[in-house]
């Protein structure tokens, strides 16, 4: 009863949360219920014939079974070695002085200017000369540099909301410089981190221009095998049983992520 | 502070000079050999356009593209669309920003988990799940048909509509999340000081909070202008088959009427679009940097 | 013993797979076809041809298929690498611009493929692709919404019906699918003398392509305006084909073959209809495989190539697939032939791939889909 009168005193947020449900969620909808129809005819508001048929069919392919674990794999690891490659480089632009240290932060702005499809052949010509086309590290290659922006910015950002105070207060006590890190640094910038690693990890796990391009015939991910079944695939719940199956990780990742996504340093990221 | 202390920080200064550059090599040097190598070599080609069987310097190609009907309606068309997709995103987004900042109500962390949602569904499933939901005989237009009897029902699907609805909807988590940290800068204060002096709700935000959170819309207005100008599954998708927008205009010149040259064209005059936007960015943050500093 | 037992194996392994060679099998066609393949035609030729493996990869639906695969290999040409493919579906060797010119593509004869030489004189357009299975565009429709006797047999009737009935008949995209692409096609024919031997591969000519598409272009922009949803073209053969299973439209052109799998699936409902017109029929044309010179295993994939063009495979495209042999009927099984007589052509009309087919997709972008007609 009082949780009902709370959500009485709050007109205006009930109509943001229905208006944005049915923006967000309807679309959604419609393809949780083509999960679960057999037979699903105009005008009918609902499947005329429910079901589970199409899912043991979609997951009797051999191809999914691969390609599920793969992906996951493949996402863990562009982001485990984004993070290698990237946090100290974050550390570097929030805390070191150096020239054209400037330049080189906003330099990264050109992953995302430049379109992606312009560069197909000369990327494709540099790996084959590498080796490196249909191969794991060729596709973690390919997708690490689509990484490089977030996981730069947002870390840097954290890094310069880092209080100072604080740190030189502990050396001042006599702590070592890697306990002030672990201890007081690092603990200031991990949501604004988490954050950054859960948006690399889910843009990478979607990523399929590059995993088209440079992964096939060796490497084939889970969304490559989407675009598969979803385009050109006559039966509409092949597809629909995929997004609901990739959307329970998702899920619980935006559940345990939310409180970091909320966080000033994300957004602070982007210059904010 | 003393002089001892002035050398040891300077000394540390110039010790963590190269130490700094060592630390960003590795992602600039990955960006230079895979995005900016590739591209000047692009911009390159372009800018080479063969004449009489021989390759040279020239601007042959832009005016072939600026000289052609259909090129520059897709262009105008592109921009049009981009305009529009930001205005809507942030008609939709300041909103929940505004209520997200100050509420303190339950219902604001469903807000919140709705609209970070999007960052989990990749183009394709949304192109997907959106023609069968507002496409023709779709759920939405039974569900209107059902529940009121209506039939006057247009389907957005394969016009212009359609593509701004897919790209608004995929824009909303990054436009939220950083109108919000913008408005978070916004000083509790300030805005009851102007409450006490009598300014009215719509006074307050014109005149207090828009000011404030100039730069977070600009940031919002660049990364959505990034995201949107190139962007191919959903007006392939959802659109119309003309005007079309770049990013499918340019697979279409590419694989269909097999010109490469004016695929590379639209390609870079893309960028350059971009570039400008990315410009505005910057030379935003350095100006905050100076005031910082 | 047990280190005898391991160096055997070890060798069994090494011996096994030197012997045997992968080839990968890069294929954008629809489901249907890509379904056939894995079930039907890689198990069928590993049996007979036991040194070669097929790698099926499917990459149809993506943004252009197999393009981006060739664009690569391409690239691998010309910088003498390892292209990571040996053998393409389907493609039209027209593209990469000037990719056959400078013997990207295999030129295929009876030397390289020895069943060359059964491949019917109607399907042959250039030596560097394999026709190997033929498919016609057909009419389908929704019966309960189309009478008995308004069903279309000529082009005139059928113009009568989108005319009579606005807003429920729609093709797609020339460029991204053959059924939209073929309905364009007839309209070319019909504003041509129904005369599909006016376009060759070799007698492109700019001039003459503006002349006679222009007349094409008068008849499709007549049709626009009752089109479905003033004319929006949907991006594909499947798009189109789940308007009319949505009951969104009651007439499309569809490929027979997806049609008639639609209907199985039960995308389709049983009271979908196919017909074709008479006059002259909707234009069809054969898909058509590519093999790239520089594939590593150029030996497995010529081996394919061959043996897609036998009887039994050929026999399979009829039976299993609903296609066109694209070998002549005489060598196909007797029974058959006598099960299909009423079918038997070696004519599908078609229509040149390569500058003709470019020449159409975008003059159609430029005429047509802009809807002119509609504003004014």
């Amino acid at each position: 009863m009082s949780f009902l009168r709370k959500l009485g005193k709050d007109p205006f947020g009930i109509f943001i949360f229905i208006a944005l449900f049915l923006f967000i969620i309807g679309p959604m909808i419609s393809v949780i219920l083509w999960a679960f129809s057999v037979q699903w005819r105009y005008p009918s508001l609902l499947p005329t014939q429910w079901g589970l048929k199409f899912w043991s069919q979609t997951f009797k392919r051999a191809d999914i079974l691969q390609a599920l674990p793969l992906s996951l794999f493949l996402s863990l690891i562009v982001t485990l070695i984004s993070a290698v490659i990237c946090l100290p480089a974050a550390y570097a632009f929030a805390r070191l002085k150096f020239r054209g240290s400037q330049f080189f932060l906003l330099s990264f702005l050109a992953t995302n200017a430049f379109p992606r499809f312009g560069l197909y052949i000369t990327i494709a010509v540099i790996f084959l000369k590498l080796n490196l086309v249909s191969t794991v590290l060729g596709v973690v290659l390919i997708q690490l540099v689509n990484t490089l922006l977030f996981m730069i910015w947002i870390p840097t950002a954290a890094f310069k909301g880092v209080d100072k105070s604080l740190e030189e207060a502990a050396l001042d006590v006599g702590a070592s410089r890697f306990r002030v890190f672990w201890q007081i640094t690092l603990p200031q910038v991990i949501p604004a981190i988490s954050a950054a690693l859960m948006l690399t990890f889910v843009g990478t796990f979607y990523e399929t221009q590059g995993a088209i391009l440079i992964g096939l015939p060796g490497v084939r991910t889970m969304p490559v095998l989407m675009l598969s079944l979803i385009n050109n695939q006559l039966v509409v719940q092949y597809g629909a049983i995929l997004s609901l199956t990739l959307w329970i990780p998702s899920l619980l990742m935006l559940f345990f992520a939310r409180r970091a996504l909320s966080g000033k340093s994300l957004a602070a990221g982007f210059g904010v | 502070m003393s002089t001892s202390t002035l050398t040891k920080k300077e000394q540390s200064r110039t010790k963590s000079n190269w130490i700094a550059y060592l630390l960003i090599s590795a992602p600039f040097f990955l960006m230079v050999l895979l995005i900016v190598y590739p591209a000047s070599l692009s911009i390159i080609r372009t800018l080479r356009p063969e004449v009489n069987g021989t390759r040279r310097f020239g601007l042959e190609n832009y005016l072939a593209f600026f000289s052609d009907h259909t090129s520059v309606t897709n262009l105008v068309f592109t921009l049009w669309s981009t305009g529009a997709i930001i205005a809507l995103l942030f008609i939709i987004c300041l909103p929940i920003a505004l209520y997200l900042r100050f509420t303190e109500s339950r219902i604001a962390h469903f807000v919140q988990g709705l609209a970070l949602f999007p960052l989990f569904v990749p183009g394709i499933i949304l192109a997907y799940a959106l023609i069968r939901f507002i496409g023709p005989n779709g759920l939405l237009e039974t569900f209107i048909e059902v529940t009121t009897g209506w039939q006057g029902y247009h389907t957005p699907y394969l016009k212009p509509s359609g593509s701004i609805i897919g790209l608004v909807w995929e824009g909303i988590p990054i436009t939220v999340l950083v109108l919000t940290a913008g408005l978070a800068q916004v000083p509790d204060n300030l805005i009851e000081a102007a409450r006490d002096v009598g300014a009215g709700r719509l006074q307050i935000f014109f005149q207090i909070i828009l000011p404030l959170i100039g730069r977070s819309m600009l940031i919002a207005f660049a990364l959505n202008f990034l995201g949107v100008i190139g962007a191919f599954t959903l007006p392939y998708l959802l659109g119309p088959a003309a005007p079309q927008m770049m990013g499918p205009f340019m697979q279409r010149t590419f694989y269909n009427v097999l010109n490469p040259d004016a695929a590379e064209t639209q390609a870079v005059i893309t960028f350059l679009l971009s570039s400008f936007v990315g410009f505005l960015y910057v030379r935003s943050a350095v100006r905050q940097q100076k005031e910082e500093a | 013993m047990i280190r005898i037992c391991l160096s055997l194996v070890v060798v069994f392994i090494v011996s096994t797979t030197f012997s045997q060679e992968t080839i990968d099998l890069y294929n954008g066609s629809d489901t249907n076809i890509s379904d056939w393949y894995s079930n039907s035609i890689i198990p069928m030729f590993q049996a007979a041809v036991p040194e070669c493996k097929v790698n099926q990869v499917i990459t149809g639906g993506g943004a252009g298929g197999n393009d981006p695969i060739v664009d690569r290999a391409y690239a691998a040409f010309k910088t003498g690498d390892d292209p990571k493919a040996d053998y393409f579906e389907q493609f039209d060797p027209f593209r990469p611009v000037g990719a056959m010119d400078e013997g990207f593509w295999v030129e295929f004869s009876t030397d390289n493929v020895p069943n060359y030489a059964s491949i019917v004189d109607a399907a042959k357009e250039t030596p560097f692709n394999l026709p190997y299975r033929g498919s016609q565009v057909l009419i389908a429709y929704d019966k309960t919404k189309v009478n008995e006797a308004e069903v279309p047999h000529t082009w005139d009737d059928l113009v009568t019906w989108i005319k009579a009935n606005p807003g429920e008949f729609i093709y797609g995209r020339p460029d991204r699918g053959g059924s939209g692409r073929n309905f364009v096609v007839r309209a070319v024919h019909e504003a041509n003398g129904r005369d599909p031997s006016l376009f060759t591969v070799d007698n492109f000519d700019t001039a003459l392509a503006a002349e006679r598409f222009a007349g094409a272009w008068k008849i499709l922009n007549d049709l626009a305006p009752y089109l479905y949803d003033n004319a929006s073209y949907p991006a594909g053969n499947t798009p189109t084909l789940q308007l009319l299973a949505q009951g969104a439209v009651s007439m499309i052109p569809a490929w027979s073959d997806q049609a008639i799998q639609a209907i199985s699936l039960g995308v389709l409902p049983e009271s979908t209809g196919l017909v074709q017109l008479e006059d002259l029929p909707l234009v069809g044309g054969y898909a058509t495989s590519t093999i790239p010179t520089n594939a590593a295993n150029l030996d497995c994939s010529l081996k394919l190539a061959n043996f897609v063009l036998s009887p039994e495979v050929q026999a399979s495209v009829v039976e299993e697939i609903g296609g066109f042999p694209a070998i002549n009927w005489d060598l196909l099984p007797a029974e058959l032939q006598e099960r299909f007589a009423d079918v038997i052509t070696n004519q599908v009309p078609d229509f040149p791939g390569g500058d003709w087919n470019s020449a159409m997709n975008d003059s159609w972008y430029e005429n047509v889909a802009p809807n002119v007609n509609r504003n004014e």
